[in-house]
């Protein structure tokens, strides 16, 4: 705001208005037209709640709440979940991935268990890693998009530190994320019997989203694939090049394969879950996974004790609101409880002070 | 400008100075008499010679200097001479003269001060809070490093996922840096552009009200600054100009008391609605009672008519012919006012010749003879004439203030209780009053006192006060006749205007260059104080005096000392000199702060400023100062806010105001409704935007807790940069323009709301860091609660999983609806453009977070987001979240907001309820008056008589005397002389026509 610091030196002593300053004032007030918006005059309500208005908001909202909650724990609860953690299981294989000079040895670990009672309806498996930041800035950075859209294979400007090989030979697919994918395997048998051991069927595709899939994630080309990787190198903790992963479904190799796209998506939190399998619901397992004895026949390729992290499997059915989760229901529960006792209190102060006004009247 | 010569007789010429020192009277400049005949165009470019003039100073009355004509003898120059800048020529056809000083140089420029930038107290707090914040952002920066070297020395060694050069950390710099980038936004610095856009709307606002426009002008309320707009709302101290600020500068003879009967228009103020028709007929004098005496042979009217011809004859004014019509001119407007008030009456003065004048009555004339003239002087407070009548008698009028008049009253006056009780009367009304009165001389009594007369005339040393006692012997014996009562005409609705500024707590302080006399009157006037009132006068000649008055009147008010009194404090310039050093300013002000009303005197330009200076340095408040001369610009400058009144009296106020307004009157409305809302729009504005912003980038800091401080940001990087200007921009820029604490009608009939405000308990730095703390509970629950909702993993359909961004994308959609519906909370007046904004800013992020989930590949920006908004709307979850998030939140506002307006629920609220609930009106006149009744409530009207017992003679607990006169004195040209110089009955017409109405204000 530039105000008029210097004073236009009067012309002559007598200081009498000339013609011009008059035209000046004159174009000053312009004329406004007498809108309501200049005036100021716009229609406007006020929010003003009574009393008892405020305190059927107040319980209406707690019911709604405290209904809702409990809805949730409600379905929450009806998850069958199982999660094994195989990091101490394991032990031996743990040991030995902390060595890295053991790369290339197999190790291989089974756990089994029991399940009580029938997982109904689809099932998933998950792994579940605790410890693991995926969601540092120079690691969630640390990929290459031209790449995954399968555009150009050599793009690796983003991926630092895994760009290209100690040779210079670009990485595909480059980056921390790719290079650090999970690699265990994870099978699971059913044993009807000492001597029956079923391998439990499990879908490796329909794992993730759509756009992913369809949009974010693109082969050069659906034939020849190790063709069109020629000229990169695979990721140095891989054991098997991208065009590798999944031989059998072309549809679920290279950048497509589901494994893949999932580990891509980097988590928030240091523990996460990411989806590995789901049931393939055929003969015994129509229904579900039936109660009886299992196996998790894992190879254990993953090192997680070196950061002081473990790793799981779990099994869970899903309702219409996901998984076991109960945070939801009880907040819910819990807002709503408190939403009523603040109404009583509200009431209690409401009729301390009506008592003081009619005190103070009389 | 020195005047060399002019077109009146003698070289004089008039000026008014009420620019200057805002005296209402004309003042007399008289060129010497060497340079007097210079007036033709030959003469004058024969003049040479060189003026010899003492450096440029601030005093308006002194100025030595001396004229060298060559080939002559040197002439003395003195300020009788001297025309000042700002002073406005009047009854004077043209002059000549010599400018001495220009520019800087001039006495009014002299006076000025340097403008001091103004900022606005909420800016001021705003700034200091913004400075604290980035100190915060940069303690918020340091903890995130810290945080990140521990998480690096016991993790990074070992995260073998980020391979080798992971393992090497940046540089601390580095990293702090980072963190400043990434939490940088905490800093709202999108406010200044909101504050501005608000703020210059608001000033818009003022400039389109058609409530302030004066129509007569065709004058809007203008504001020439809108930073300080919300400063309008916190006004503690108003500094007001009189002339020409509470006063048109125009006098109306307005009542009379003759033989103890009052005459004149009782009913006031009716013609409050049609100014322009008392303008044109300024004198209101309209009593057909006065008459109907004076022609029905009433018992008075022998003393009607020796009333009315006083009136025509006691005075100096100068007749003008104009036409039919006669136009006085005079150097004294209360004399103006009298001698047209007679003529309406039908005493019609016509005619002056250096020694008679000449009177119309009821078509005969009449001519009286001048013989002397006892001047007038504000020592002696009155002025008489020694006449001889037409019948032949010699007979003395004189016209004065009440005391010296009653002193001086013959055994045999009638009327003297009765018009003693009238006058109380007048002068509670704030009218200027003279007592008439006459007394008839034998001729040797005459001739003995002439002979004094002579010699005491002849005497060189002491003359005036010689003359003076030489009056003082033949002013005896005075038969009293009346009073007259003199309307300084106030501009329209001040009263009121004062009298809800004062209920608003506002202090007023007239400062004035005027007397004391009609400061005080105008005062009672304008009904800042009432006759009741104890007034403090504070006139001292030396610094001792000075202290001495102010030490006892402090001592006198003991513990009242501070609190607000209804007492008035009235001070001279002289004195102020005095009481401004510093020894004692402290305690001056003191005192001053004690009253409820403070008249200042007699001051410069420059005292009126200091006067300003000294309660802003001293006083935590915010001062208004509003005038509407040249005189007033430093006050306007110095003051916090300044507001001009774009009168007549030139631009020079106006453009060094911060507000220029066209009536004292839309002060009211200017501060009570435009600086109430302002505020209450600023400080939410600014509250939000901190609140908004904090909520937003504080989530960063809660991800850095997880994320090990790595850095990584939770949203994206977009619809980070786009909170600010879409999805959160009209929230703020709704409640700055248009919400309203209370609707103006309540504003104007509730007063006393202003002082919710004028305490700055809305905003300051105890209310913004709770709001922030406020915005951190809340961007903790926004932080906190997806997170462990999302905890789990396993909630999409299919068991999909998530990453990071969805979780951003969840917490980002709560905050943009918990933060728009904030401002829902904090609305308390909707209208269609607040449902706009904060429904609007809703639907705008899920709109925009639709399309940006598909922009990746076909513009390479934000693969991150594709298909995110799939996933997150399908999700149970988001809607779960959606509605108990946000809920959370806000309850707790809600709740505390709730608690507040039962517990303590102050005027604002019983008010804002009144409105709401527009039905049962009866009940809310009732709650209001309780609530008039409650203590709580500022009274600025305190009812109770000041029971304070004061023992110094300075303060004045009597009836005020309501006698003013205004009159010039001891100016080159004694008022003798200038009548003696008229001669009307000669006067060339050609000169009255030709008179130019620019320059003269005709009377």
């Amino acid at each position: 705001m530039s105000r008029n610091v210097l004073n236009v030196p009067e012309v002559c002593l007598v200081s009498y208005r000339t013609n011009m300053e008059k035209e000046f004032q004159h174009h000053l007030s312009r004329m406004p037209e007498n809108s309501a918006i200049k005036q100021q005059k716009l229609p406007a309500h006020r929010l003003h709640f009574s009393n008892q208005a405020i305190f059927t908001i107040f319980f209406a909202t707690g019911a709604f709440c405290f209904c809702i909650g409990i809805i949730l724990l409600l379905s929450a609860w009806k998850v069958q979940e199982i999660e094994i953690n195989y990091t101490n299981i394991c032990e031996d294989c743990a040991k030995m991935r902390e060595n890295a000079l053991n790369f290339d040895k197999q190790c291989t670990c089974s756990i089994p268990f029991n399940l009580q009672k029938t997982m109904k309806g689809d099932v998933y498996m998950y792994y579940k890693l605790y410890g693991f930041y995926q969601n540092l800035y120079r690691y969630v950075l640390s990929r290459s998009h031209n790449q995954l859209m399968g555009k150009d294979v050599r793009d690796v400007k983003d991926c630092a530190p895994f760009k290209v090989t100690s040779n210079k030979i670009p990485i595909a697919p480059c980056g921390a994320i790719a290079n650090s994918m999970f690699n265990d395997t994870i099978i699971l048998s059913y044993i009807r019997s000492t001597s029956e051991h079923i391998q439990v069927p499990m879908l490796k595709t329909g794992l993730t989203w759509w756009t992913d899939k369809y949009v974010k994630f693109q082969n050069p080309s659906f034939r020849n694939l190790s063709d069109h990787f020629v000229g990169t190198e695979k990721p140095p903790y891989w054991q098997e090049p991208i065009y590798e992963l999944d031989t059998s479904d072309p549809g679920n190799n290279g950048f497509l394969n589901d494994d893949f796209i999932v580990w891509m998506r980097t988590a928030a939190f240091p523990t996460f879950k990411k989806l590995y399998r789901r049931l393939y619901r055929v003969k015994y397992f129509s229904d579900g996974l039936p109660a009886g004895n299992y196996t998790f026949d894992i190879s254990y390729n993953f090192p997680v004790t070196k950061f002081q992290g473990e790793k799981a499997v779990i099994l869970s059915t899903l309702t219409w609101n996901g998984g076991s989760s109960i945070f939801l229901g009880l907040a819910y529960t819990v807002t709503g409880v408190f939403l009523w006792m603040s109404s009583f209190a509200l009431m209690a102060i409401q009729g301390k002070m009506r008592k003081k006004k009619l005190s103070h009247r009389r | 400008m020195i005047l060399i010569s002019s077109s009146e007789p003698q070289s004089m010429c008039y000026v008014a100075t009420a620019n200057l020192d805002g005296e209402t009277n004309l003042k007399i400049r008289q060129a010497s008499l060497e340079v007097a005949g210079i007036i033709k165009e030959g003469q004058l470019v024969n003049l040479d010679g060189k003026i010899e003039c003492e450096e440029p100073d601030r005093q308006f009355n002194n100025f030595v200097g001396t004229l060298y004509l060559r080939g002559k003898s040197p002439i003395s120059v003195g300020p009788d001479q001297m025309l000042l800048r700002g002073t406005q020529l009047k009854n004077t056809q043209w002059i000549i003269g010599v400018v001495i000083y220009t520019g800087f140089e001039t006495k009014l420029m002299q006076n000025s001060v340097k403008s001091p930038l103004k900022r606005s107290q909420v800016e001021k707090v705003t700034n200091m809070q913004i400075l604290i914040l980035l100190l915060l952002l940069f303690v918020i920066s340091a903890v995130s490093c810290v945080g990140a070297t521990i998480w690096n020395k016991m993790y990074l060694e070992n995260i073998w996922y980020m391979g080798i050069s992971g393992i090497t950390p940046h540089n601390h710099v580095f990293d702090i840096l980072v963190f400043i980038i990434l939490y940088h936004n905490l800093v709202p610095i999108s406010l200044l552009l909101t504050l501005e856009t608000v703020k210059f709307i608001q000033a818009q606002f003022i400039n389109w009200d058609e409530d302030m426009h004066y129509e007569q002008n065709d004058l809007y309320a203008m504001a020439r600054t809108s930073n300080l707009n919300e400063e309008l709302g916190q006004v503690k101290y108003l500094f007001s100009d009189k002339t020409g600020t509470l006063t048109c500068n125009t006098m109306a003879f307005k009542k009379c008391t003759i033989a103890g009967i009052i005459y004149g228009n009782h009913s006031d103020n009716t013609d409050d609605g049609n100014e322009n028709l008392s303008r044109a007929s300024f004198c209101e004098f309209n009593d057909p009672k006065l008459l109907e005496n004076f022609e029905d042979g009433h018992p008075s009217s022998e003393y009607i008519k020796e009333f009315l011809t006083l009136l025509c004859v006691c005075h100096t004014v100068i007749p003008e012919r104009c036409g039919n019509d006669i136009l006085y001119q005079a150097s004294s407007p209360d004399e103006a006012a009298l001698v047209k008030g007679a003529k309406k009456l039908g005493f019609v003065f016509t005619t002056r010749t250096p020694y008679s004048v000449t009177i119309e009555v009821m078509t005969e004339t009449h001519t009286f003879e001048i013989l002397n003239i006892l001047e007038f002087s504000s020592n002696r407070k009155r002025m008489s004439i020694i006449v001889r009548t037409p019948a032949g008698h010699l007979r003395l009028y004189c016209k004065g203030a009440d005391t010296v008049i009653y002193e001086r009253l013959s055994k045999d006056s009638l009327f003297v209780e009765d018009t003693l009780k009238h006058l109380e009367i007048f002068a509670t009304e704030g009218l200027r009053t003279l007592c008439i009165a006459y007394t008839d001389l034998t001729e040797t009594e005459y001739q003995d006192w002439l002979q004094e007369y002579k010699k005491a005339s002849a005497v060189s040393q002491n003359r005036i006060q010689r003359l003076e006692e030489c009056y003082e012997i033949i002013e005896k014996e005075f038969l009293l006749l009346g009073a007259t009562a003199i309307e300084d005409r106030l501009q329209a609705n001040v009263p009121e205007t004062i009298s809800t500024l004062l209920k608003a707590n506002i202090k007023i302080w007239v400062l004035t260059g005027d007397k004391q006399e009609t400061a005080v009157n105008i005062a009672f006037s304008c009904k800042l104080i009432s006759s009741t009132t104890p007034r403090i006068y504070l006139n001292a000649d030396s610094f001792e005096a000075a202290q001495q008055t102010i030490n006892h009147n402090c001592g006198d008010l003991g513990n009242l000392l501070g609190k607000e009194n209804d007492l008035a404090l009235i001070i001279d310039g002289e004195t102020l000199k005095y009481a401004l050093r510093f020894e004692i300013q402290k305690k001056f002000l003191d005192l001053a702060l004690s009253c409820r009303a403070v008249l200042c005197c007699r001051l410069s330009p420059l005292q009126k400023a200091e006067i300003v200076d000294l309660v802003k340095k001293h006083e935590e408040a915010i001062t208004l100062a509003v005038g509407d001369g040249a005189n007033d610009v430093g006050m306007i400058r110095m003051a916090h806010v300044g507001v001009g009144i774009s009168g007549n009296e030139g631009m020079q106020a106006t453009n060094n105001s911060d507000y220029s307004i066209a009536q004292f009157r839309y002060l009211e409305k200017l501060l009570l409704v435009h600086g109430t809302w302002n505020y209450f729009r600023v400080t939410k504005c600014i509250l939000y935007s901190f609140y908004k912003n904090v909520v937003l980038y504080i989530i960063g800091l809660w991800f850095s807790f997880v994320n090990g401080f790595s850095g990584q940001i939770i949203f994206e990087h977009w619809c980070i940069s786009l909170y600010n200007v879409i999805f959160t921009s009209l929230p703020p820029l709704t409640l700055g323009i248009f919400e309203k604490c209370c609707s103006q009608k309540s504003l104007l009939e509730y007063p006393q709301l202003y002082t919710v405000f004028q305490t700055g308990e809305m905003f300051n730095t105890k209310v913004f860091w709770i709001q922030c703390i406020n915005a951190l509970i809340h961007s903790f629950i926004l932080f906190w609660f997806p997170t462990k909702m999302l905890e789990h993993d396993m909630i999409l359909r299919h068991g999909y999983t998530t990453d990071y961004l969805f979780l951003g994308n969840f917490i980002y959609s709560y905050v943009v609806v918990t933060v728009c519906l904030k401002a829902g909370l904090e609305t308390t007046s909707w209208n269609r453009f607040s449902h706009v904004a904060i429904w609007g800013s809703i639907i705008s992020w899920i709109l925009f977070f639709s399309v940006y989930s598909f922009f990746w590949p076909i513009f390479s920006v934000a693969p991150e987001m594709t298909g995110q908004i799939n996933m997150v709307l399908s999700c149970p979850h988001f809607w779960m979240g959606f509605l108990l998030v946000p809920t959370t939140c806000l309850i707790q506002n809600f709740f505390w907001k709730l608690i507040k307006n039962t517990y303590k629920r102050g005027l604002l609220e019983e008010i804002q309820e009144l409105e709401s609930r527009k039905d049962s009106i009866l009940e809310h006149s009732e709650i209001f008056e309780k609530r008039m009744t409650a203590a709580s409530l500022a009274v600025s009207f305190s009812t109770q008589p000041c029971e304070i017992f004061f023992r110094d003679d300075s303060v004045d607990l009597s009836a005020p005397h309501g006698y003013a006169f205004s009159q010039t004195e001891g100016a080159v040209v004694t008022q003798e002389e200038l009548v003696r110089a008229y001669d009307t009955a000669k006067m060339e017409n050609s000169r009255i026509s030709k008179r130019s109405s620019d320059f003269s204000e005709i009377f």
